[in-house]
């Protein structure tokens, strides 16, 4: 089966500054695939690539197609939250809605009505009188709404309180996500998304430094808690990184003899944001 | 067609002056027309009947198309440029619309949507004038406000001029869209600074003058294209206070729908405007953002 989305040495120059470096990936169908990098590592270039948004160097095809080229035909199967707040001010609720109902054919009014319906927002209303949360939220309802194969999110709940956050994500895997559906998603907050990611890709200094399951990290990588004195002999089983915590350190390994780390103390799997922190700081080589 | 109607109509949801300019200036005619000294008016009134209510007709209409061609200018250099600037790019690219159908859009509203606006409110501010100004200024002008054959004429007229506006400023309307396009800021200083240059740069090193020559030609040289002076019986002549006045009988002679379309100027004009639109369309798939 091919991949949704398959990137080969992508690569994009903004003048000196190589945004994206020969990066591979590849995501397929049906996944929720976090895209996790610190600020200024391609995270933005890459989805903008992806969604036929600028120009680049390498191959990457999207749902079969070249994203630049063929960006129209793309975007009837795919949709995509760019960035917060890039609703016009001038727009009015009601007429986002009719504009897109006219020129989508995927677009069903009715899920965006009811969406809609669940906030406090009222059809007459402009972008401009509205909060950035309640603009995140017309946006949401408008993506949410379009029956696409691939939708992408660039940090879609910026703005949005700690209840609007988990009610998106909430909406997002219950009434939105199903087997025909993948989700490309970055975003800061890696602890909120990350129960409902099924793959991760860390980027740093535009390459990819990660491509793999959840449960390929389950068997792949280890961390185990060391008492400090004990801590010598556990870094002999070569961790590729370490943090102090609590009088204790922990090590980090990546395909671990776990009989042997058990005799040094509690093993158990990284989360996905200490996975990054101990990936970028000190195994990206 | 489907997709082309809904972007017409978010022009005007972004861009209320479209209809909004037109009102107000047909309103404060109506209201001169109401409460302004139209008796006073200084017309000679020994001039045929004909030619008062077609300079009444050419006043109104002429001063709703200045207007509009100032105003389609404006929205030419800022439509894309607009979306660029507060990122909804970002949206509008969400959608299955290719970026030929946007900018042919713009297009189409700058050349053909904004005229027809600007036309419609002119023929109703005319038409409420007439009916003000035939009873409040009966003993003069009143009189000269009710020529079918006028009316007619000037509804021709409108058309014929904004179509062959449509052909000849093509590529001027072509290049404020790349401007608009392309410009990080400040997209008036953008448009005015290339041909300046060029001009200078031209006088400076082979002291001729061909580029603003052929500027001037773009901008003003349509009225001598689309129109001839058909001499003769074409033209009326009145005696006012010992001076002679020469006015047209009528605008069918004077239309030269035949010369502007068999010259090459035009079609050299059209040439530009094709390719300026290619370049348009390929900044505005490759420019995202600012």
């Amino acid at each position: 089966m091919t991949a949704l989305i398959e990137a080969r040495e992508l690569s994009k120059k903004y003048g000196a500054h190589l945004a994206l470096d020969r990066a591979n990936f590849s995501v397929q169908t049906g996944r929720i695939v976090g895209l996790i990098g610190p600020n200024g590592a391609g995270k933005t270039t890459a989805l903008r690539a992806i969604l036929g948004l600028t120009a680049y160097e390498g191959q990457l095809q999207v749902l079969g197609r070249e994203p630049l080229r063929d960006r129209t035909e793309l975007m009837r199967d795919a949709s995509f939250i760019a960035d917060v707040a890039v609703l016009p001010a001038w727009l009015r609720v009601d007429h986002a809605v009719d504009f897109v109902a006219g020129v989508h054919p995927r677009f069903r009014r009715d899920r965006a009505v009811q969406l809609l319906a669940k906030t406090q927002i009222t059809g007459k209303r402009r972008m401009r009188e509205l909060s950035k949360g309640m603009k995140t939220q017309v946006h949401l309802a408008l993506t949410m709404a379009i029956d696409a194969k691939l939708l992408v999110l660039d940090e879609p709940t910026l703005g949005l309180d700690i209840l609007a956050r988990s009610a998106f994500y909430d909406a997002l895997v219950n009434d939105y996500m199903d087997e025909t559906r993948t989700i490309l998603i970055t975003t800061h907050q890696v602890e909120e998304v990350e129960n409902l990611l099924t793959d991760v890709l860390f980027i740093d200094k535009g390459r990819i430094v990660l491509d793999s399951s959840l449960d390929d990290i389950a068997t792949r990588y280890a961390a185990v808690a060391v008492a400090a004195d004990r801590a010598d002999a556990a870094r002999a089983e070569k961790p590729f990184f370490e943090r102090r915590m609590l009088g204790k350190v922990v090590l980090y390994f990546e395909h671990p003899d776990l009989e042997k780390l058990a005799g040094f103390g509690e093993v158990h799997t990284p989360s996905v944001a200490d996975l990054f922190v101990a990936k970028l700081s000190g195994g990206a080589e | 067609m489907n997709t082309y109607n809904w972007l017409i109509r978010r022009e005007f949801w972004e861009n209320r002056a479209i209809w909004m300019m037109p009102a107000v200036i047909g309103a404060v005619m109506i209201l001169v027309a109401l409460f302004g000294q139209v008796n006073q008016v200084s017309i000679p009134l020994q001039l045929p009947s004909q030619t008062i209510g077609g300079g009444f007709l050419l006043a109104v209409g002429g001063t709703f198309f200045a207007v509009m061609s100032i105003y389609s200018t404006w929205y030419l250099l800022d439509c894309l440029y607009a979306d660029r600037k507060d990122r909804s790019v970002l949206f509008w690219k969400s959608m299955p619309i290719s970026d030929t159908v946007t900018v042919m859009s713009k297009l189409a509203n700058a050349l053909i949507v904004i005229p027809l606006v600007y036309f419609a409110a002119a023929d109703l501010t005319a038409l409420v004038m007439a009916f003000i100004l035939s009873v409040r200024a009966s003993s003069t002008i009143g009189g000269a406000m009710w020529h079918a054959d006028l009316w007619l004429q000037m509804q021709v007229l409108w058309l014929y001029v904004i179509a062959a506006s449509a052909i000849w400023y093509l590529p001027l309307a072509a290049y404020l869209l790349v401007v608009s396009a392309w410009a990080k800021r400040a997209v008036m200083l953008w448009s005015i600074l290339p041909p300046i240059a060029l001009i200078l740069v031209e006088r400076w090193f082979f002291g001729t003058h061909v580029i603003a020559n052929q500027l001037g030609e773009r901008l003003l040289g349509i009225a001598g294209l689309i129109f001839r002076d058909p001499e003769g019986s074409a033209w009326a002549t009145t005696v006012v206070d010992n001076d002679t006045i020469r006015t047209p009988v009528s605008i069918w002679g004077f239309l030269n729908p035949g010369g502007f379309l068999s010259s090459p100027e035009t079609w050299i004009g059209v040439a530009a405007g094709v390719a300026l639109i290619a370049a348009a369309i390929q900044l505005r798939r490759r420019r995202s953002e600012m």
